[in-house]
């Protein structure tokens, strides 16, 4: 009955608000980082891969990754809790050990520090006690079942999951961000640091809470990712550097720092990459995000959503 | 004031002695081709073979990060798509001498001895790899070195990607000489091998132009730190406003760098492409093999050449000797750099060269 | 249009704050001209436009009879306007002499080419341009200092260095960002005849940003005083004194 052509736009549009949606919660980390800090944080996307993988092996211990094992209906929103808390909690650890001692230091080093950290959870990752080399696939956690057929296209609840999730999660940044007095002082810490000390706010354990909560965000875009893309790629795999750096190109693109450019770039990049993939060729997504990079960074330096800034002299 | 102004550049009264000038000019060229020589005619032929491959993989690593140094040593922006360039010099090189092996001589059996035909292409191939990657460098420099020092890492992680995809959409290599004759040019341009690589293209690579482009890489890095647009490029990493104040235009010299550095990276892909025993392939030439080289100049010290030297060859030699540990290398280069940003961010020897650091201590003891 | 530097009417804002409003300045050749106001009147604004650093939003600025407005930075110094900065910004990690080397960028001839076959033309230039760098130093009592870290110097050589860097671009006109800051009173009276001696044989304009009043009302010939981003006072040291627009803008109304 459904029009093909309809049918493939309502399928392309889901996918993209579906990817869009993770690239969203991985850029919101990196531009709370970028916003407080001043310096790419590359380990984020590791973090990243960590919530896809730590969701898979703690579905392995709980016996829910057997063949023909039936996870129980309470197994996804525990998992995802599961994911943010620990993840939450490496994002805490590496800012404390790696990044607060350069705290001073050029933002170069900071840069490099963080590469070394990105390279260091990859390739722990691969070690036989950790995930070991091989690619995995995720066991179901959530219901993946087909809810309505609109226009030819299925409504997987997977698929609204994935962005209802990640639509509550974003809800609650942005409360906490502008309504608590938490937000406050990231948001005073994030316009100026040293004034911000001055003015009594904890700026130290401020940038801790920012670490939390991207690196939370980003572990569940991991646990979701895996839901809805359930073959996982080892963890040094060049394809979660990409995930990653792709989130990066959407807060670029939305203008560093700011969070809700982190969102909208994140679906502008899942529009483009989704539809590129299905229009043009499937082959040349990643051609088609760092195109738009390109051009962004040509005619709109400081993005859609930023505002050009002076640098004091 | 024009006569007695202390500031004028009175270049005419200051020549040098045409012999000696000539000699500081040619001199180290000199050397350099001696040393390649004596490496390939008299020690390369008692060489063993695995030796001789180690010495190459060094050579190939010097001129990776040596290069890398002139971007995020001497000019200090930051680069981590080192591999996209040597790939596009791989790839371009590889195109020149196996196909014009093919169109030439009808296969790609080596014609000549030492310094003979096939040698000549190679080295055809590898400056039109050079200035290929130069090129690209340009193309992705442009944009990205206007705005924010670290947006340079995004774009050019980006341009590695993008340039992976395109190769593993090439189409498979020809080998039959009826169908390399009919084919176009495009044709032969795109026929590289996709995502399996790049086989069949000649071994040609040997210790004499390895060590000519290392003698090179070196000769022209230190010639150019000790110049006015050397000392352009370190005025930009110690303060770009600064140093735009200071007359110094400072996107065109990042730009220049950044175009050097690309091109020297295109010679060492060449090198890399017809040595003996690798493949060229897209997924050799990503972000670890950047990585890698990031590595060298941050250890060795950004901006300094001898450093990032002696540490290409201890981060080569290295891993040969620690063959049966290979996956703690990437754990122990990543806590390699964590543990040097947190203990010494100069690097082992920051700007300084080697000779430097003792000068420096002689002349402080007193 | 006769003065060296010609500024008319410029003005810029950030974010709909008025940081400089409508600002004119005319310096005859050898003028030796103060700039000063209460912190934040913008008079490190101005200098950031003058040199390009910041594009006025309107208005123009005139060298040597030549528009600069809207050029970038390296070529407005490479046209003849040097500048300090009010927070020293040495190049560190370089020598002494070589931060002087840097600035004579600009008006080398010999190409990277040149410098990279080690050509007969750009030994020469080297050699002048060393040549040329070690004099200045001369002249600033920083040639036996030529080649330590310019980082490590003491802080008031760390001042001079600057001058001397800036002065390395052979400049017509030298902007001083709050030269004395942080000097100590033998070191201010040192600074005060460097910058007449500069001025005097080096044939420069010299527009001067101060907070240290002695020193400005002793050498600047004329003076402007800003408040606001707005001009509220021209004159001589004499008359900038004693207009009670000055005095309020300083100690506030009330007074």
């Amino acid at each position: 009955m459904a029009d093909p052509a309809i049918t493939k736009l309502l399928q392309t549009t889901m996918d993209a608000m579906a990817v869009g949606s993770l690239y969203a919660l991985i850029a919101l980390g990196y531009t709370m980082v970028y916003g407080i800090l001043r310096f790419i944080n590359f380990a984020h996307s590791d973090i990243f891969m960590l919530g896809a993988w730590v969701s898979f092996v703690l579905a392995r211990a709980l016996g829910w990754a057997a063949p023909g094992a039936v996870a129980p209906v309470w197994a996804g929103p525990f998992a995802i809790v599961f994911v943010m808390v620990t993840c939450g909690a490496l994002g805490f650890t590496i800012e404390r050990l790696a990044y607060r001692p350069l705290r001073s230091a050029p933002r170069i080093n900071v840069l490099i520090t963080a590469i070394g950290v990105s390279l260091l959870l990859e390739n722990v990752g691969q070690l036989p006690a950790a995930f070991g080399t091989q690619p995995q696939r995720m066991p179901t956690l959530l219901p993946d079942v087909a809810l309505a057929e609109v226009g030819g296209v299925i409504l997987r609840s997977v698929d609204l999951t994935v962005i209802g999730v990640a639509v509550v999660l974003m809800l609650v940044l942005e409360w906490v961000i502008y309504n608590t007095k938490l937000g406050l002082a990231m948001r005073a810490v994030s316009t100026d640091t040293r004034v911000a000390a001055l003015m009594g706010i904890p700026v130290d354990r401020v940038i801790s809470t920012t670490f939390v909560i991207g690196s939370s965000l980003a572990a569940a875009a991991g646990f979701l990712a895996a839901m809805k893309y359930p073959g996982l790629n080892q963890p040094a795999h060049s394809t979660w550097v990409l995930l990653g750096l792709k989130a990066f190109v959407a807060a670029v693109i939305g203008g560093i720092g700011n969070l809700r450019g982190a969102v909208a770039g994140g679906l502008l990049i899942g529009v483009v990459e989704l539809f590129g993939a299905a229009y043009l060729s499937p082959h040349l997504r990643d051609v088609y995000v760092f195109s738009l990079l390109i051009a962004v960074l040509l005619f709109r330096p400081a993005g859609l959503l930023g505002q050009a800034t002076v640098e004091k002299v | 004031m024009s006569t007695a102004d202390p500031l004028a550049l009175r270049s005419h009264a200051l020549r040098a002695p045409v012999g000696l000038a000539a000699l500081r000019s040619l001199g180290p060229w000199a050397a350099v081709f001696a040393i390649a020589f004596v490496l390939e005619r008299l020690i390369g032929p008692y060489l063993p073979g695995y030796y001789a491959k180690v010495l190459t993989d060094v050579g190939i690593a010097i001129v990776l990060g040596v290069s890398l140094n002139l971007v995020n040593g001497f000019t200090g922006q930051f680069s981590i798509g080192h591999a996209g360039f040597m790939a596009v010099g791989g790839y371009v090189a590889g195109t020149v001498t196996y196909y014009g092996h093919h169109l030439l001589w009808g296969g790609i059996a080596k014609q000549g001895g030492f310094l003979g035909a096939s040698e000549w292409l190679f080295v055809a191939g590898a400056l039109a790899g050079g200035i290929a990657a130069g090129l690209a460098g340009y193309l992705v420099g442009l944009p990205s070195l206007r705005l924010r020092g670290d947006y340079l890492a995004i774009v050019t992680l980006g341009f590695g990607e993008i340039l992976r995809v395109i190769i593993q959409r090439t189409d498979d290599v020809l080998f039959v000489p009826k169908d390399i004759e009919a084919a176009s040019f495009t044709t032969l341009a795109t026929s590289v091998g996709g995502a399996l690589g790049f086989t069949g293209i000649p071994f040609l690579t040997n210790l004499f132009w390895v060590a000519v482009a290392v003698g090179a890489v070196l000769v022209l890095s230190y010639r150019l730190k000790h110049s006015d647009e050397g000392r352009g490029f370190l005025a930009i990493r110690e303060d770009e406003v600064a140093a735009e104040a200071m007359g110094v235009p400072t996107t065109r010299l990042k730009v220049r760098a950044f175009v050097y550095a690309a091109f020297f990276a295109g010679i060492a892909g060449a090198l890399f492409a017809h040595e003996v025993g690798t493949t060229l392939n897209p997924r050799e030439l990503g972000f670890q093999k950047s990585f890698e080289i990031v590595i060298m100049v941050v250890l060795g010290g950004m901006g300094s050449i001898s450093g990032t030297t002696l540490a290409a060859i201890v981060l080569t030699v290295l891993p040969e000797l620690l063959r049966e540990f290979a996956q703690y290398r990437m754990i122990a280069y990543a806590l390699l750099l964590i543990g040097m940003m947190l203990l010494r961010p100069q690097g082992l020897f920051g700007i300084h060269e080697i000779w430097d650091l003792s000068f420096r201590r002689k002349k402080a003891a007193p | 249009m006769s003065g060296i530097l010609e500024v008319d009417r410029v003005s810029i804002a950030f974010g709909g704050l008025k940081a400089v409003s409508d600002f004119h300045l005319s310096l005859p050749k050898g003028a030796l001209h103060g700039l000063i106001g209460p912190n934040g009147a913008g008079k490190t604004t101005l200098f950031n436009m003058l040199t390009g650093v910041y594009k006025p939003d309107q208005g123009t600025v005139a060298l040597e009879g030549r528009r600069i407005d809207g050029w970038a930075p390296h070529r407005i110094a490479a046209a003849g306007l040097a500048r300090t900065f009010q927070n020293i910004r040495l190049f560190k990690e370089l020598t002494v002499l070589d931060n002087v080397r840097v600035a004579t960028h600009a008006r080398t001839r010999v190409t990277v080419v040149g410098a990279l076959l080690r050509s007969l033309a750009w030994t020469g230039e080297e050699a002048a341009v060393t040549e040329s760098a070690e004099q200045l130093l001369g002249l600033f009592d920083l040639a036996s200092r030529a080649h330590e870290q310019a980082g490590n110097l003491p802080y008031g050589d760390q001042r001079r260095l600057e001058i001397a860097r800036a002065l390395a671009l052979r400049p017509s006109v030298l902007l001083l960002d709050e030269p004395a800051a942080g000097m100590n009173p033998q070191e201010k009276i040192e600074l005060r005849r460097l910058i007449q001696r500069v001025r005097d044989e080096f044939g420069l304009t010299v527009l001067l940003i101060e907070h240290d009043m002695g020193l400005v009302m002793d050498i600047c010939e004329n003076i402007t005083v800003l408040d606001h981003g707005v001009v509220i006072a021209v004159g001589t040291p004499h008359e900038v004194q004693r207009d009670p627009a000055v005095v309020e803008a300083y100690l506030g109304t009330g007074h």
